[in-house]
């Protein structure tokens, strides 16, 4: 005598809005639809960099406070948020460099917040390029165009990661071992 | 699939990101495509708020999203029977590409993870995907969400990252352990139980 299962497995379609709706005639060509697209973005650009001056004053008096205290929480938090934030919108805005940096410094904090000691001329030398790579030359530039620099903060992430007593997370490990290229085609340090 | 051209007109589209510059960019981009109901919230009370007090056709959430995580929103809407939204397309933001967070998108019911930063293409690539490509729903003791064992059969209308595609002004996706590619074939690994 078979027991009658406690939930049973159903497998159904479901006709959605945003299926059906996205599907009807009229819609924008694609071609047409992602020029608009960058047409808005590239109206964005005018600002970012103001945008991105703020957010560094930000970070930099941020990251001040974490060097008092480490263990503020709080203001811990509002780094790493920040770094995010200039990691995750620096290439969109053409700003590949800003990307790279940020989230090489984005690592370093994951390895404080898993128990590294905070070091300030890691902390120093990532806010300086992150200043630096803002500015207008380094705009369109690649991470690959600048090996010395990009090397040399993956060193220090791997330091830091060294001096780590818990596991840092994913993305620290990924920038230390090279997972994250340098730019299109290179596979990272050899 | 000829054409890959979507619909976005009147369509309910609701950003969920803490990072009001990235909402910016996302809602121009959403714009461009020619969307012009878009909504933004930036944590995840909001973002229930929202989804309690209206039908939402689509919604784009950040892995980061306060306090809870876009993760463990995506898997509360999915859990939640009363509500509405439940089987509304879930699109993840992420910038942690790690494989065990893409596996961990998948499994809380995200119809697809796009990578940050991300670009027009991958973006509109992915909403293609989800409108073209209907996936059966799967209820089970243990998951609620689209078809994990799905199939990509190509970029909707042959376009993607190929040499012959219009080059756009962004750069390409760089700090992802895993590229946007392989983000999507980790979404359709497990049809032979692959992982």
């Amino acid at each position: 005598m078979s027991e009658k299962p406690e939930h049973e497995t159903l497998i159904f379609y479901v006709d959605s809005r945003f299926e059906r709706m996205a599907r009807r005639p009229g819609g924008i060509a694609r071609e047409e639809a992602l020029a608009n697209a960058q047409s808005h973005v590239d109206e964005l650009k005018f600002d970012f960099v103001d945008w991105l001056d703020q957010e560094l004053q930000q970070l930099d008096a941020a990251l001040s406070q974490i060097e008092v205290d480490p263990n503020d929480v709080t203001v811990f938090d509002r780094a790493n948020n920040i770094c995010s934030q200039l990691r995750d919108v620096g290439t969109t805005m053409g700003f590949e460099l800003v990307t790279f940096v940020a989230g090489s410094l984005c690592a370093i904090l994951e390895t404080i917040r898993a128990g590294a000691t905070y070091d300030k001329e890691m902390i120093d030398c990532h806010i300086n390029a992150l200043f630096l790579v803002k500015t207008d030359p380094y705009r369109n530039m690649s991470p690959g165009q600048l090996p010395e620099m990009s090397s040399g903060l993956r060193r220090i992430v791997d330091l830091a990661i060294q001096t780590t007593p818990e596991e840092p997370g994913p993305e620290a490990e990924q920038l230390a071992v090279g997972k994250i290229p340098l730019s299109e085609g290179d596979d990272g340090p050899r | 699939m000829k054409n890959s051209t979507i619909n976005l007109r009147d369509l309910v589209i609701l950003v969920a990101d803490p990072n009001a510059y990235l909402r910016r960019v996302v809602h121009g981009m959403l714009r461009g495509f020619g969307a012009n109901k878009v909504l933004e919230v930036t944590h995840s009370f909001s973002l229930f708020e929202a989804l309690t007090g209206q039908k939402i056709d689509i919604l784009l959430c950040d892995t980061r999203l306060p306090p809870h995580g876009g993760l463990k929103a995506t898997h509360t809407i999915r859990c939640n029977v009363y509500n509405q939204n439940r089987t509304m397309p879930i699109l993840l933001m992420t910038s942690d590409t790690s494989e065990t967070m893409i596996k961990r998108a998948r499994d809380v019911g995200a119809n697809m993870v796009v990578a940050k930063p991300m670009s027009p293409n991958s973006l509109y690539d992915r909403l293609s995907w989800i409108a073209l490509n209907p996936r059966p729903f799967i209820d089970t003791a243990t998951y609620f969400g689209p078809d994990r064992r799905f199939k990509i059969e190509g970029y909707p209308g042959g376009v993607g990252r190929r040499k012959g595609d219009k080059a756009i002004e962004v750069a390409e996706e760089v700090g992802p352990a895993l590229a946007q590619n392989d983000i999507d074939k980790l979404f359709s690994a497990t049809r032979s139980g692959q992982s």
